[in-house]
């Protein structure tokens, strides 16, 4: 075997790439294939379905159809990466050169929340934010705030619900690219006259940019998709596109739709994430190493 | 698990698990692809198949099976149901107390499996069987209206012979007969039923009487309306003073512009299913279209929630018992409904489900053995609030699509 491979060097590389890639055939290719076929539909659950080419039609009712719910996720998950980024960027940078001894500590406590369920975490934000609930009862009481004021079941609890539910995709690859900047330059750089902000501005920064790119990622593309935090959190004028998919699929049996909105929903991420990576340079990401 | 404290049974409604088990119900799908269209027979030594039915084939001559030699009861029956829907045997918890009494009686052994957790997936697992005609491997199926509507108007039920079943005759309330998809009455048999009126919290609201309230400003942002089309509709239906039993697309407009008025105003803060009683218990809603099942049950958690049929009406939904076109054992599922149907096994039934028996006399039975639930109106409605309850009417697939659509528009889905 191992004659073998020395002797068919040009082999290695797919053979290790070969668990991956069967993974990817067999849980996204094949399904993604089985997904487009459904999309091309037409017909009921109680008729039965039929496959035709002309189906493609599905796609643009869809999309006019649904739309609003279209732009909202891209809104809620753009506001919400930007969030997670202005509350990630400082907290990473703390713990990277301010952290010492705790630094380990500090990244624990960023990611021990994930040990209890995305849901759970999400029902509790009900809770603690609840219209007479542990935080606004007391506040109402006391006449700080007006009785009807509410956070639940307004879009200000879906952004800040997702905020929350993926701040850690957000902090970690920051804190990974801030870690490994050498202080040296950060010390050169103000050697050479340079304010500490300069120095922030002209080196630390760029060189974080790959960790930023890679968490507004990591944030973005699952925040569209996110249906629980609107679910849960939200109003009938904060559905997400999220909610329309489950809807279409669990609640109206209309796969086809359902079908071609997913489509659309990746399509949508995947030209989206084109234009970013054009803007902050692809070999960014790489170059990171995140 | 004994009949003496019938609340803590109710804890976990039917519905709960239609909203929850959703992956689940995938998981079941999945199981269920694999089944064969016929069942196993169980072992079935004891059964006695010639045993002479006391009360239900001696009453049962008819006209209509004159052609046929007269069908004797077998001695196996597969019955797919909701989980909570059959009384556990309080001596054998793995046993079923009215599926045991019946094999005593009949001597049929029957398979029960709560394996349905929602209409529409459960039907897409014997749908190529019926579509085939082909037996389902299931002699009796429960479905909730609409879905029991859908399999009658595409001939994927069995008739029944009402001359088989002298309890269901004599013993099914009245609002029940004549529903526009079955009005003949011999395709379906009601098994449970919910009511959908107003819950609120009292403490807040004081006593509410009118559907008028869930449009009411006051209450802006502390309203909820619920997920299921049919209620909600049918409860706006009945405010505009429409019809729900004759559901037309001009009635939908209607609803749908009507509710729009509440969406629009931000009065409704939310559409839901049964999480509408966890937020009526936290108080972040104060009033909500609801459940009389689920209402049970939040009424003890939180002592001030009322639940009321407001004076315009409210809703009377069912689950029904279906025999799947080419089912096995038709005959005995008929002499298995109407057993159900004796008051005596209705009220030990209703004792347990707590959701409301459509069997005449079970009150009275549970009078002398546990007067608390025959005297709650959740479970037993006295008559004047059965008058102003109305079934949501049957509609063909293109209307329900209409209807559906229309609803989901108002629920920010479309």
């Amino acid at each position: 075997m191992g004659g073998f491979l020395r002797r068919h060097k040009a082999i290695v590389p797919y053979l290790l790439l070969a668990p991956g890639l069967l993974w990817l055939a067999v849980f996204y290719i094949v399904p993604g294939i089985q997904m487009f076929l459904t999309s091309l539909w037409s017909g009921t659950l109680e008729t039965g379905y039929e496959f035709s080419l002309s189906n493609v039609t599905n796609y643009t009712e869809a999309l006019t159809r649904f739309w609003p719910q279209f732009s909202r996720s891209v809104l809620y998950g753009a506001a919400a990466t930007v969030l997670t980024f202005l509350i990630s960027y400082p907290l990473a940078y703390t713990i990277a050169f301010r952290g010492g001894r705790f630094k380990n500590l500090l990244l624990f406590l960023v990611v021990a929340p994930f040990f209890t369920s995305f849901l759970l975490r999400t029902i509790s934000w009900k809770i603690i934010l609840g219209d007479t609930g542990i935080l606004f009862g007391p506040l109402k009481d006391l006449g700080v705030l007006p009785d009807e004021f509410r956070v639940l079941a307004t879009p200000v609890a879906v952004v800040a619900g997702i905020t929350y539910n993926f701040l850690p995709f957000m902090t970690l690859p920051i804190y990974v690219s801030l870690e490994k900047i050498d202080k040296c330059l950060v010390e050169a750089a103000e050697d050479l006259f340079a304010t500490s902000f300069g120095a922030f501005r002209r080196i630390t920064l760029p060189l974080s940019l790959p960790g930023v790119f890679a968490g507004s990622l990591l944030t973005f593309i699952p925040a569209m998709g996110d249906y629980v935090n609107a679910e849960l959190l939200g109003n009938p004028q904060t559905t997400m596109i999220g909610n329309v998919i489950q809807n279409q699929f669990l609640n109206q049996n209309n796969y086809p739709t359902a079908s071609a909105l997913s489509f659309i929903l990746m399509a949508g991420i995947l030209v989206a994430v084109a234009v970013y990576a054009r803007l902050l340079g692809t070999d960014e990401l790489t170059a990171g190493g995140v | 698990m004994n009949e003496s404290t019938p609340t803590e049974h109710g804890l976990v409604s039917r519905r709960r698990f239609v909203q929850g088990g959703a992956m689940a119900g995938f998981a079941v799908f999945l199981a269920a692809c694999g089944r064969s269209g016929t069942s196993a027979a169980p072992p079935a030594a004891s059964a006695a198949p010639s045993t002479a039915p006391s009360a239900g084939a001696s009453a049962a001559p008819s006209a209509s099976i004159e052609a046929t030699p007269k069908p004797s009861v077998s001695a196996e029956l597969n019955w797919a149901n909701w989980t909570y829907y059959m009384d556990p045997d309080p001596a054998d918890e793995t046993k079923w107390k009215t599926l045991e009494d019946f094999k005593a009686v009949y001597g049929t052994t029957t398979k029960y499996e709560e394996i349905i957790e929602d209409n529409d997936i459960f039907v897409g697992t014997i749908r190529p069987q019926l579509v085939a005609g082909q037996d389902t491997g299931w002699d009796m199926i429960v479905l909730t209206d609409w879905m029991a509507a859908r399999l009658i108007r595409l001939g994927w039920v069995e008739q029944m012979d009402l001359g088989n079943m002298p309890n269901v005759a004599a013993n099914l309330q009245d609002v029940y007969k004549g529903v526009t998809w079955d009005p003949t009455n011999d395709h379906h048999v009601p098994w449970q039923s919910g009511m959908t009126g107003l819950g609120y919290d009292q403490s807040v609201t004081g006593d509410l009487t009118s559907l008028d309230a869930l449009w009411d400003p006051k209450y802006k942002g502390k309203i909820i309306y619920l997920t299921e089309m049919r209620d909600t509709i049918g409860l706006t239906m009945l405010k505009l003073g429409l019809d729900p039993s004759k559901p037309t697309t001009a009635d939908c407009d209607a609803a749908i512009a009507e509710i729009k008025k509440a969406t629009d105003a931000g009065i409704v803060r939310a559409f839901k299913g049964n999480a509408y009683a966890e937020d009526l218990k936290s108080g972040d809603a104060v009033l909500s279209m609801a459940w009389s099942g689920d209402m049970v049950q939040a009424l003890s958690d939180k002592p001030t929630l009322r639940f009321t049929v407001a004076d315009q009406g409210g809703m009377l939904w069912t689950d029904n018992v279906l025999i799947p076109k080419a089912a096995q054992h038709a005959y005995t599922a008929q002499v298995m409904i109407d057993f159900c149907y004796k008051p005596e096994i209705a009220a030990q039934l209703a004792a347990y489900i707590n959701y409301i028996s459509p069997v005449k006399g079970a009150a009275e039975v549970l009078i002398a053995s546990d007067p608390d639930v025959a005297n709650n109106p959740l479970i037993f409605p006295p008559a004047d609030i059965l008058a102003r309850l109305h079934i949501f009417g049957g509609l063909d697939e293109a209307t329900e699509q209409y209807f559906n659509d229309q609803f989901a528009t108002v629920g920010g889905l479309g």
